[in-house]
């Protein structure tokens, strides 16, 4: 269910350009709006930049929380009492 | 152990000392006390930001100076010799080797330092950390401009000495049992850094002198009237301090790859990826430096080369955050105020390099350029990734240096205040960047947007200035009263994770430590 | 390495991929804006410590102000007669360092009308943080 996102992102990522190059041609009276197409862009690598750093920030949150020693599933990694690593 | 103020230890034998404890305790007390001058300045600045006309500052020239002299003093007097101060303390006992290279050097790169920062804060120059002419060589005034570039050579110089004493002693003096692939990452660091360093200095070296000629009127390199060209000065000043950004960060990450594995009681997942991961990340560094340069008017391939230089250089930055999830993955954590700062910090180095990475998109820049969001960019790495990192490095070196533990629930308080300030004052500029506000402004339009961010930017500010309190606090009280630690294993972590190679200080250690 | 590493390749693969798209995306929106209209009029825009003037082809020069029609396109040339500064028109996000010695273009089109704010984007010294006009747009 969840995973209907990615396609959907995706898609308007990449279609969003391929519309602009198929409506690419100026006449008088019709210039490139300089400011919308700036700023398009930066709220497409907007998006890409929260959702990787959502997924980056999740499994930080998710390890710290699963792997921290007062866990009651927490268990001796096979390194300790080895030593030196 | 070399700090002992319980019972303090003569301080012409530490002055005089050329033993890289000495010298690394030497470079980490000015270091933080450079960090506290450079944060007075910070907060001035911020009250004074605090809202539209003036609060505490009186006029625009005070404030110009002040914001050069913050960023001056950060960078040159707290992020490099904080940097020194680990490595020379850590880099001889990691390489098994009984002192740097050359010691004496060593002292002297250290002592020219204090000499430099008293040419720095006596001038406060008011042109900008980078003195981009022709501002800085015909309209900022003397002796102010003068004494900042006499101070900044001796940096430069003194950089460059203990580079080539951390390659030296590295490459040359490490244990012969020891190959290179097996030097732990945290020397790798320094000698990436090093590198980095060696390469990247004399470029600036020379646009500084010729800054100074220019000053004085002998020459004409910056002036368009005789020909010159201002935008050269900056090719020459970025070509050095892109570089040395990196040379800021690398030791930083070095820092955390002794955290994470101690504290997740694993080893790291992938030594040579993290080396492959340095020696790539100081190659690429060179390729980016014009992507600060990208409204100077440069044409649209320039551009464009920049742009891919500087996006060529994430991977190799997205393999260490990798390499540190992957190491705590299956781990058993022990979150000890080192490895706090050490993941605080990893969560911010990914912010930090994702803003950057739109500040690259090359028309992305018409929105960002010399706005508040570049300085909540740059930020996010000098206090969230690096600072942390070398903060979090300060509480694990702590019970090493001084042989006692520091206050764990005021590392705690430290670590939470600075992590909710930081979000709040470096994310809220990236915001009031958007929204059009300059840098360097000592005064604002009354637009309520820019005045709440501003408002809340300060208080993100203060709210670290209390969390700084608490740490020299609990540094300077755990130097002199705090419980001894079991030298062992300190953290409590198992094992023997703390340094197996002791070090002794000739002067004071004895043997059996 | 004595383990399977396949993880880390897979992650270095989309971080690289999603890198070129960011640097093609980059790259095409760039030049879209980049080339001015042949019809667009030539504005001289001069930047002094610590204020603007503009002069507009027909010669007429204004201080401080500078009054243009919308939806029609205009090119800057803009230079400086002492220090750095820059040309920012934070609305439109016109953007262009002002470097004395040399001339800068950069070109735009208004697509509203209205009042809108001017303002120096390179440190200058004592009054950049007030090196302000304002822009008139007009029409309908």
């Amino acid at each position: 269910m969840r995973t209907i996102w990615a396609p959907i992102i995706l898609i308007v990522l990449f279609a969003t350009p391929m519309i602009q190059l198929v409506f690419a041609s100026e006449t008088p009276g019709e210039y490139v709006n300089r400011a919308q197409e700036i700023w398009n862009l930066f709220f497409r690598m907007m998006t890409i930049a929260f959702v990787v750093g959502g997924v980056i920030a999740g499994t930080i949150v998710w390890q710290v929380w699963r792997f921290r020693e007062s866990n009651p599933k927490a268990k001796p990694t096979p390194y300790e009492d080895k030593g030196d690593l | 152990m070399v700090l002992t103020l319980a019972k303090p230890r003569p301080i012409w034998q530490i002055m005089f000392s050329t033993h890289h404890t000495d010298v690394g305790l030497m470079y980490l007390i000015f270091s933080i006390m450079a960090l506290f001058i450079g944060g007075a300045m910070a907060i001035a600045i911020r009250v004074e930001l605090f809202a539209p006309g003036a609060q505490i500052i009186a006029d625009a020239m005070t404030f110009n100076r002040l914001f050069t002299s913050h960023g001056t003093t950060m960078i040159f007097l707290f992020l490099l010799p904080s940097a020194s101060a680990v490595g020379n303390y850590l880099v001889p006992i990691m390489v098994r080797y009984k002192d740097m290279a050359y010691p004496k050097l060593n002292a002297i790169a250290f002592w020219m330092i204090p000499p430099a920062a008293v040419l720095v804060w006596l001038g406060m120059a008011d042109f900008g950390w980078y003195a981009n002419p022709p501002y800085s060589v015909i309209s900022s005034p003397a002796p102010a401009a003068e004494m900042w570039i006499f101070g900044l050579k001796l940096l430069g110089v003194s950089s460059i000495l203990g580079s080539i004493n951390f390659v030296v002693t590295i490459l040359k003096c490490k244990h012969p049992d020891m190959s290179i692939g097996k030097v732990p990452l945290l020397a790798w660091s320094f000698l990436a850094a090093s590198t980095i360093a060696i390469m990247a200095l004399p470029t600036f070296a020379a646009g500084l002198l010729m800054l100074l000629t220019d000053r004085l009127g002998a020459t004409g390199f910056f002036n368009p009237l005789v020909g010159g060209d201002p935008i050269a000065y900056q090719h020459l000043f970025w070509f050095t301090f892109h570089p040395e950004v990196y040379v800021l960060v690398i030791p930083a990450i070095g820092m955390m790859y002794e955290i994470v594995p101690r504290f997740s009681r694993r080893p790291i997942f992938s030594h040579s990826s993290g080396v492959f991961a340095f020696v790539l990340l100081s190659i690429v560094a060179f390729a980016s430096w014009a992507h600060h340069m990208f409204a100077t008017g440069m044409s649209f391939t320039e551009k464009t080369v920049f742009m891919v230089g500087t996006l060529a250089a994430v991977p190799a930055s997205a393999m260490h955050v990798f390499n540190f999830l992957a190491t705590m993955w299956n781990g058993r954590i022990k979150f000890a105020t080192p490895m706090m700062w050490a993941i605080g910090g990893i969560a911010l180095f990914f912010s930090a390099g994702a803003g950057g990475v739109v500040n690259t998109a090359m028309p992305l820049d018409f929105i960002t350029h010399d706005s508040y969001w570049v300085v909540g960019h740059f930020h996010l790495f000098v206090f969230g990734t690096i600072a942390f990192g070398t903060i979090g490095f300060f509480y694990y070196l702590f019970p090493y240096v001084t042989r006692r533990m520091y206050n764990e629930k005021l590392g705690v308080v430290h670590f939470i205040l600075s992590m909710v300030g930081a979000s709040l004052t470096f994310f809220t500029q990236h915001l009031l960047g958007l929204y059009g506000m300059p840098r360097r402004v000592f005064d604002y339009p009354e637009i309520p947007e820019w005045i709440a961010m501003n408002q809340i930017i300060s208080i993100g500010a203060m709210i670290i200035l209390v969390g700084m309190g608490i740490f020299l606090v609990n540094l300077i009280y755990s130097s002199a009263r705090g419980k001894p630690a079991n030298m062992n294993d300190p953290f409590g972590l198992g094992g023997k994770y703390y340094y197996p190679y002791s070090q002794l200080n000739p002067h004071h250690d004895k043997a059996g430590y | 390495m004595g383990h399977s590493n396949w993880p880390e390749w897979i992650y270095v693969a989309v971080v690289i991929a999603l890198l070129v798209y960011v640097g093609a995306e980059a790259w095409n929106i760039e030049n879209l804006i980049d080339h001015a209209p042949e019809d667009a009029e030539i504005i001289k825009v001069t930047a002094q410590q610590w204020f603007w003037s503009f002069e507009h082809a027909d010669g007429t020069k204004e201080i401080g102000e500078l009054h243009l029609k919308k939806d029609h396109a205009y090119k800057f040339e803009i230079h400086s007669k002492d220090v750095n500064h820059n040309f920012n028109i934070p609305e439109f996000l016109v953007l262009m360092d002002a470097v004395p010695g040399r001339i800068n273009t950069v070109w735009f089109s208004p697509n509203e009308s209205g009042e809108f704010d001017i303002q120096c984007r390179e440190y200058c010294g004592l009054i950049h943080y007030n090196m302000r006009a304002k822009l008139f747009v007009e029409g309908s």
